[in-house]
């Protein structure tokens, strides 16, 4: 039942996607959502929306490395954590790896070895302040989604970032244009939320080790909530210019319940950053 | 012919003289609906006050009402400092948050997102937002912020958002008019049809002001057919990655 709207949904989606094959699309909208709860019926917004409202957490540890969650707890609280051993959260291809061509691969490499004492060159966008852009916006600590009518609005607390969903809004700007969160266009599938994102520079990286793409990435979000405290997050992520074949993200995301409070408050990260990056860049 | 001047009589007809006979947008629970992309047209950015013109720097009639700020004496003297280092003592130079009111008239748009709860801007420059919770007491302080912590209610028709809880470090335009952290800010938006707001805030700072001033400007409603809110990252500029690109 799932699977034959969601098929549905699909291929009228893939019209639009250009760059996505449509055997991919196929083989993706086959599969079920991280095992969704089919029967979760989740409350409505005022313009009949499904509420995901509320300030949300990525579950797990991608943060520093999409592709070896090891190496959070190994790098940033000094312990090692067997349990995350070869983890990862690309679904697509099997072996969890971003699929680089050889030299985006050299050059991944290259941003790794060096992660640790970076050069500018080296340094992850995000210890400037930069947007994190997508998907690593929902993986990078908390953040909150907002429903006014026709609009999905995401906002984080870190860096202050924000990102505009217009539902049903029309072509995506000039690809003349390149933004940091690129352009969103987003639309309900039945629960699920469609978000195709362009316009995306090639600033933004994955994580802190440097994976990375170029301004012809295009992503391809499915949101869905499960319960009324979990989200299934799904990416599809191409970009011909650097990876060999379209890849694929999955992570839950999960309310998050530790404020006594339902805002996420002012946090400055720029206007704080500058001895922080001199103690970085000149150790 | 006869046709064609009675649908002019008829369009004539609908459309009032009077911007306030327009009516606004409203939302389902009957308030002012303020969604959309706005912005200024002022040059209060460079000087709140009247100036005229330099090269660059287009002249303005300024946005005070009355056209003075009423500094205390040691205070007048600080902006006269602040003036003259301008060009780096500036916090929009640095690309910091740039504070209330001044975030409302830098010349930039922004958007307004609008639930009974809660209105949230989002602005283009340097991914700034400001979160106006409804109807609820402001956090408890002492706490220093940027943007300041703004509490929203309606009064009739007029959005009223009380601010609070600001930092030293935010200035009011290029021209260093400044405040101390004690800065009280009392916004009123309000429609006066259905792409302009007219927007008036008191500013307060009993350390820094001998009394309560006020500016005023409108807020237009930016009309261009699928505008959207794009990037201006300050701080991003000069630090970009160039050695990321595939071979050509």
């Amino acid at each position: 039942m799932h699977s034959d709207s969601s098929m549905t949904g699909s291929r009228r989606r893939s019209n639009r996607m250009r760059t996505v094959p449509l055997a991919l699309v196929a083989l993706l909208a086959g599969w079920d959502v991280m095992g969704a709860a089919q029967t979760y019926a989740p409350p409505k917004t005022a313009d009949g929306q499904p509420d995901m409202q509320g300030i949300w957490q990525g579950v797990g540890v991608a943060y520093y490395s999409i592709e070896n969650l090891e190496l959070q707890p190994i790098y940033q609280q000094n312990r090692e954590d067997p349990s995350l051993r070869g983890k990862s959260v690309i679904i697509e291809p099997a072996d969890g790896k971003i699929p680089y061509q050889p030299w985006a691969a050299a050059k991944a490499k290259e941003i790794f070895d060096n992660h640790l004492e970076p050069t500018p060159k080296y340094l992850d966008p995000g210890a400037r302040c930069m947007l994190h852009g997508v998907p690593r916006q929902f993986y990078n600590r908390e953040f909150e989604i907002f429903q006014p009518r026709g609009h999905v609005v995401i906002f984080n607390m870190a860096h202050h970032t924000y990102r505009d969903i217009p539902l049903d809004a029309g072509p995506h700007i000039s690809d003349r244009v390149t933004l940091y969160m690129g352009d969103s266009r987003g639309r309900w599938e039945g629960n699920t939320l469609v978000v195709d994102v362009t316009n995306n520079n090639d600033q933004t990286w994955f994580d802190v080790v440097g994976s990375f793409h170029s301004d012809a990435l295009r992503v391809v979000e499915r949101l869905t909530p499960v319960s009324a405290d979990r989200i299934a997050y799904e990416a599809v992520i191409t970009d011909p210019k650097v990876y060999t074949r379209p890849w694929k993200i999955a992570m839950p995301l999960e309310r998050f319940k530790d404020y006594g409070t339902a805002e996420l408050w002012e946090e400055a990260c720029h206007e704080n950053n500058g001895r922080t990056l001199e103690l970085m860049l000149t150790r | 012919m006869a046709r064609a001047l009675l649908l002019a009589a008829a369009v004539i007809a609908l459309s009032p003289c009077a911007p306030s006979a327009q009516a606004i947008t409203r939302t389902a629970d009957g308030k002012p609906d303020l969604s959309g992309i706005w912005q200024a047209v002022t040059t209060a950015n460079w000087n709140i006050l009247p100036h005229a013109a330099e090269q660059d720097i287009p002249a303005g009639l300024g946005i005070v009402e009355g056209g003075e700020i009423p500094y205390q004496p040691w205070a007048l003297a600080k902006q006269q400092e602040n003036y003259a280092a301008r060009a780096k003592a500036d916090p929009e130079a640095k690309c910091y948050l740039p504070g209330v009111p001044r975030v409302m008239y830098l010349p930039f748009p922004f958007q307004i997102f609008q639930t009974a709860q809660h209105i949230a801007m989002t602005f283009e420059w340097t991914h700034v937002v400001r979160r106006i919770f409804m109807n609820t007491p402001h956090v408890e302080g002492p706490v220093e912020w940027y943007m300041g912590d703004s509490r929203g209610r309606w009064d009739g028709d007029a959005l009223v958002v009380d601010v609070v809880h600001f930092t030293d470090k935010t200035w009011f335009d290029r021209s260093g008019n400044f405040h101390s952290p004690a800065l009280h800010v009392v916004e009123r938006y309000t429609p006066m049809g259905p792409n302009h707001i007219q927007y008036e805030a008191t500013i307060e700072d009993p350390k820094v002001f001998t009394r309560p001033w006020k500016i005023s400007f409108p807020l237009y409603r930016r009309m261009e057919k699928n505008l959207r809110i794009l990037e201006y990252e300050c701080y991003a500029f000069g630090f970009e990655h160039d050695w990321l690109a595939p071979p050509q």
